[in-house]
This record gives C-alpha cells, structure tokens and sequence, in this order.
C-alpha cells in the first residue's frame, strides 16, 4: 500500500466520523483544526482505521499521537 | 426463610455469578435468556431442580405475557427480582439514531420492566416483603458520554420506574434499587472494540474496567435482608470515575 492511498484512506475516515466531505487532511493537522475532534472521536478515528487497515493499535501507542502525520506514520508503519 | 429469585438477563455474566453469590439450598431461580440458555448449565450442581430456565425472546410481547403467566402459575410471586436485560450499547452520532433498534432495546430494558414489576410488585406489597433490583450504568450519573444517546434514554427510562416504584413500594416494606457501574468486563463487551475498553480503563481513577467480581457483591448487598432500609438508591460501582 502507498503512502497515498494510506493518506486517501485515513481522510475519508476523517470525512466520514466528522460527518463533512470538505475536510482536507494535511499531516500537521492537529485536533485544533477540528471543532469535533475529542478524546472520544480520536479513538472512535483510530478504531475506523483499525478496521480499514486490518490492525490493531495498543492504547500506549496511540494516547500521545500529536498530530495527523504522525498518525499516518504509525499506520505506514503497521502496514508495512 | 427460601426465597424465590425471578432473574431477567440471568444468562450474562453478571447474571450467573449472582445466582452463584445468592442461592442457598431450599430457593427457586427463575432464570431468563433467550437463546443462551446453555450459558446456566454451570450452575445445574449448584441449584439443581430449583434452577428452572426460560427462553424467552423480551422484544416480543406475547413472549413475555406467556413468560410472566407460567412464572405466576408454577412459582405465584417472586420474593426478588432482578432486572438486567439490555441490548449492546451502539456508540452513533444521534443523526445515525436507528429508532428501530432503540424501540427493540426500549422493550427488553424498559417495557418487560414495567410488565414483570405491574404483575408482581402488589404480590410483594401484599407480602410485605420484596427485593427489586435494576441494572443501570454509571453513565447516568452527571453529564453522559456523546454518541450513547438510545442507552442514555432506555437507562434513565428504567432509573424513572425504579425510583418511581421505590416510591410507591416504601410503605410496604419492599426496596427498589439499583447498580450503577462502569463498563464492565464482560460478553456483553464482544461488540466493542479493544481499544475503546482500553481507553474507558485508562479514564478510570483506579486505571480499570469494572470487573463482575465489583459488581455482583454490591448486588447481592441490596438484595439482602439487612439492606431492608436502603430503597431509590443508584449505587455506583465505578471506581469513584462519576458521583
């Protein structure tokens, strides 16, 4: 899998828990650039990528992610 | 003095340890799932004959009225009721609200409450003595979490008949309480991803999930005979997380 279809995936999951089809995800993006975007709908986020991707995050590693890059690292990461 | 427990939702991990917790020698259990009955046969060396076990589907009214006339027939009026029944808890924006699914859930939380309590409460009164207990969620307690709103409306729907009857039954001496836990550790979890359990453990002051082993003794203390004096209670089992 691509870094771009990785990318692709991970902001229509975006699109669709924040229920808006105008989001364009850049990997600087933080939960500040989303109004909705809380402790719950993080995980709620890493819980649609787990099922997208087929993997299984553990809490510790996903608790302190700081921004929208270094979540699509970690997904590179475990897909690879 | 025997008593004779009626056990909705018996066959969830809550349900059978309490039968465990509870049961001497000389009561009746009168257990209710629908299509997991096999979940009980644990406790066939425990009770034996007195454990009497009933498939009932609780979304089906008929089912119910069938249910509740043969309890009456064979056992007359249950000294302790149970109530645990619930359908999974779906986490959705309320824009995905799938009332279908809430009336569903509504039906085996709510209305079969209603139903079981209307037949045998006055059995009770008359009696002059009775246990009832609910099965609620510490989400009822101070602001509730976002995405839950059909377990939030079925729970307080059920916290509003318990506290209206704990009203209506003081009188006559029987007690009408609830548990209110934290998520908890069970089957009833299948549905939910590891990763929400983990987050909802990691939320806790005490850095867990509630466990049956928390739960079930703070069950068996409001059916008790000493806890004659506690009714309309909603007792937290969480941790200290809300209160």
């Amino acid at each position: 899998m691509t870094e771009q279809e990785i990318f692709d995936s991970v902001q229509e999951i975006f699109r669709t828990v924040f229920d808006d089809t105008d989001i364009v995800l850049t990997r600087e993006m933080t939960s500040a650039d989303i109004e909705d975007w809380d402790s719950l709908e993080q995980i709620n986020l890493l819980v649609a990528i787990e099922k997208r991707f087929n993997i299984k995050f553990q809490l510790q590693d996903v608790k302190d992610l700081p921004d929208v890059g270094a979540m699509l690292d970690l997904v590179k990461r475990m897909v690879a | 003095m025997p008593y004779t427990y009626l056990i909705t939702g018996a066959t969830s991990d809550v349900g059978a340890a309490l039968i465990r917790r509870v049961f001497q020698p000389g009561d009746t259990v009168i257990a209710q799932g629908a299509g997991d009955l096999a979940r009980l046969d644990e406790l066939v060396p425990l009770c034996g004959d007195a454990l009497h076990r009933y498939n009932v589907d609780l979304t089906s009214e008929t089912a119910l009225e069938a249910f509740l006339q043969e309890v009456q027939v064979n056992f007359g009026c249950p000294t302790h009721i149970i109530h645990l029944p619930a359908l999974r808890v779906i986490n959705t924006k309320f824009r995905n609200f799938d009332e279908q699914r809430f009336l569903l859930d509504f039906n085996v939380q709510v209305v079969s409450a209603l139903r079981i309590c209307k037949t045998f409460l006055p059995g009770m009164m008359k009696a002059k003595f009775g246990r009832v207990l609910f099965m609620l969620t510490d989400y009822i307690i101070g602001v509730p979490p976002k995405n839950t709103t059909a377990y939030i409306v079925a729970k307080n729907a059920l916290r509003g008949l318990a506290r209206s009857l704990a009203t209506e039954a003081a009188p006559s001496g029987v007690t009408v309480n609830s548990v209110a836990p934290y998520m908890m550790e069970t089957k009833f979890l299948s549905d939910t991803p590891d990763l929400v359990v983990q987050a909802s453990a990691a939320a806790n002051p005490m850095g867990r999930n509630a466990r049956v082993s928390d739960v079930v003794p703070a069950m068996a203390f409001l059916l008790s005979d000493e806890a004659g004096f506690i009714s309309g209670a909603e007792l937290p089992v969480n941790g200290g997380a809300r209160y």
